[in-house]
């Protein structure tokens, strides 16, 4: 169970070094994340779905203590991300938009280091990583270095890492950038899995800016749009509330219209 | 979780990623390992060539024919007398003659009987470092004929010869052999500290600005480990790479010792077991201190690229400061010892002047190291997390 509520994040623009730059006042804060709030509760798959520099990679990253917030707060199964980040990314398994493997070590080794970092004997996250690489078939790739990997054999690596630890929420950034058709379907043949019982029932946010993905996937939808959140539902729910029968336009009236307006009709 | 078993997986997984990295490996092993024969082979073959020349007693005359007396006096002294080419003076400008030429006036013999005091003229070319170095051995000859011939005439009047040579002159030499072998072995420990340098270059910034570049470090904070923990295990990787390259070109010089050809290098530099350990001692710290350095300006860049221009500022500063006492302006100073590189290039000049190393001395870098690395360390701790989102 992942909550946010009422985040704002703005940075401040580094000036330029030239004397002219030092000379004109300095520049006003991008302000990356407004108002965004929302709930993804455990055994469902919760997309959040906004256009490119809407605010999802910032959330994510406050969500996984990389940034401190300006304000609001951030719980993972009640734990404050804020005051303890340490326990909350124990419970959570991130996959950030850069997959970030080590290029000359094997797909195993990338997994059981991570495993160690978070505290498991080499021997359990051995056994994960195997366990890992049957579930995502594959195994054959898990003694290759990552170095000529496709983007799919990647992301399966990166995504095995995220979850070594058998974390009770995945938190996943743009998974599908770069993969093929065949590599999406397989990924959210992994999340449905990962969502259904068996899988652990787990809490499952990831972010896109892709519609076919949410409509296929998700169970309910979090739109946001220049760093606060327009709209929350399911698909259905969405669509009613605009009157569309198109959900790619649906969402590009929550998501370009005055956001005031849009929410409002939320 | 436990804090050290972090920083040790971290060690172990950036070892594994290190010595992975065949090629880089190779070429800074290799530079490591071959660094010492081929410095010692050079400047063997240097001595080796000065010991010919000094052994051969070659002297060049032109107009050989004019001074058939000084002819005479130098096969007395078992010099080997030999004309000298019509353009010597090109081949001296040109470095492809390696004697000083001495040249006699056609009247010389008749105005040296007259007691007119003919004039000899040595060439030689200061920038050919050959011919320069004999023209002191041509000119004490040249010297000496000039005083046998006064003692004859002397004698022949009947005068004592103290009178003319009313004192002698005695040379002691102050410098032991050691000391003496450090106008050439100066260079050595110059090298040495740059192949460290290099060595820990980069690991260095492979694990950090690599790791930006990559998109790996993003993911790699977003696991419940603290920041310090991350620093010291990839830290505590780059600077076994460096000490590792430390420990190969600091041994590769007790093999290469057997490939020396000149005997008097061989006599003169002496570097043993005991020796090789006290460079280790001090360069082991200064290894550790510059990985950090490197990695403090390296974390810094976004990529593996600038990180590399940016870290030329180091490799500069740590190639220029041992300069300073190379050519040893105004001496050694108390705080040479407190300049990184520079202290461990005077510690090591002792050591190959045989010197002893006072604890205390040894003390001073330690702690410059110590202070150099903890500072390099914190920031880089501190500078992680905004890098990874950068």
């Amino acid at each position: 169970m992942i909550k946010i509520e009422q985040l704002s994040k703005a940075f401040a623009v580094t000036r330029r070094g030239t004397l002219r730059a030092w000379r004109t006042p300095a520049p006003p804060p991008v302000q990356a994340v407004r108002d965004v709030s929302l709930s993804a509760p455990a055994g469902q798959i919760t997309g959040l779905l906004g256009p490119n520099g809407a605010g999802k990679t910032t959330t994510l990253r406050v969500l996984a203590g990389l940034i401190k917030p300006d304000a609001g707060s951030i719980s993972v199964d009640g734990i404050d991300v804020l005051a303890q980040p340490h326990a909350a990314l124990q419970r959570m398994g991130v996959l950030s938009d850069a997959r970030g493997l080590y290029p000359r070590l094997s797909a195993r080794e990338n997994i059981v280091y991570y495993g160690l970092l978070r505290g498991m004997s080499r021997e359990a996250a051995q056994a994960r990583a195997a366990e890992l690489a049957r579930m995502f078939e594959m195994t054959a790739l898990l003694d290759r270095r990552t170095e000529g990997f496709s983007q799919g054999e990647r992301l399966k690596t990166a995504l095995a890492r995220a979850l070594v630890h058998d974390p009770a929420n995945v938190v996943l950034d743009e998974p599908t950038n770069g993969l093929d058709v065949l590599a999406t379907r397989a990924l959210r043949e992994s999340l449905r899995w990962l969502r259904s019982p068996e899988g652990g029932g787990k809490t499952i946010l990831f972010s896109t800016h892709i519609m076919q993905e949410v409509e296929r996937l998700c169970d309910s939808v979090v739109v946001v749009s220049q760093g606060r959140t327009v709209a929350t539902g399911t698909v259905a729910q969405l669509l009613e509330r605009t009157g569309e029968q198109d959900f790619e336009q649906a969402f590009v009236r929550l998501a370009f219209t005055n956001p005031v307006a849009a929410q409002v009709l939320a | 979780m436990n804090m050290w078993a972090s920083a040790g997986a971290v060690y172990a997984k950036e070892m594994i990623d290190a010595l992975r990295d065949r090629r880089t490996l190779l070429v800074v092993l290799a530079s490591s390992v071959l660094l010492g024969p081929l410095v010692l082979i050079a400047l063997s073959g240097l001595v080796a060539s000065f010991e010919a020349r000094a052994e051969k007693r070659e002297v060049y005359v032109l107009g050989l024919l004019h001074a058939p007396s000084l002819r005479n006096f130098l096969e007395r002294q078992s010099s080997v007398v030999r004309e000298a080419p019509a353009d010597y003076q090109a081949q001296l400008r040109d470095s492809r003659m390696a004697d000083p030429v001495v040249v006699i006036p056609p009247d010389f013999e008749a105005a040296l009987v007259r007691g007119d005091v003919p004039v000899l003229e040595l060439v030689s070319d200061s920038a050919n470092k050959q011919a320069e170095s004999g023209s002191g051995r041509v000119h004490r000859l040249l010297m000496a004929f000039g005083r046998e011939r006064a003692m004859l005439s002397l004698a022949m009047r009947g005068v004592a010869s103290e009178l003319i040579d009313p004192l002698e002159v005695q040379e002691t030499d102050l410098a032991s052999t050691q000391t003496r072998a450090t106008q050439l072995t100066g260079m050595l420990p110059f090298f040495v500290l740059m192949a460290v340098l290099y060595g820990a270059l980069s690991a260095a910034l492979d694990t950090t600005a690599g790791e930006r570049e990559r998109g790996s470090l993003e993911p790699l904070l977003m696991n419940p480990t603290a920041p310090l923990a991350l620093v010291l295990g990839k830290w505590g990787a780059v600077a076994s790479v460096a000490m590792l390259i430390a420990v190969l070109s600091c041994f590769s010089f007790l093999p290469a010792q057997w490939l020396l050809r000149s005997d008097t290098l061989q006599a003169l530099f002496q570097f043993g077991l005991r020796e090789a350990l006290l460079f280790l001692l001090v360069l082991l710290p200064l290894a550790a201190a510059l990985s950090a350095v490197l990695m403090a300006v390296a974390i810094r860049c976004k990529s593996v690229k600038e990180a590399q221009a940016n870290a030329s500022l180091v490799v500069l500063l740590v190639s220029l400061l041992p300069l300073v006492s190379i050519f040893n302006l105004g001496g050694e100073a108390p705080w040479h010892l407190w300049v990184p590189a520079l202290a461990q290039n005077t510690l090591m000049t002792r050591v190959l002047k045989g010197e002893d190393l006072p604890l205390v001395q040894c003390l001073v870098p330690l702690a410059v190291c110590l202070v150099l690395s903890i500072a390099s360390l914190r920031f880089i701790a501190g500078r992680l997390r905004a890098a990874a989102v950068r």
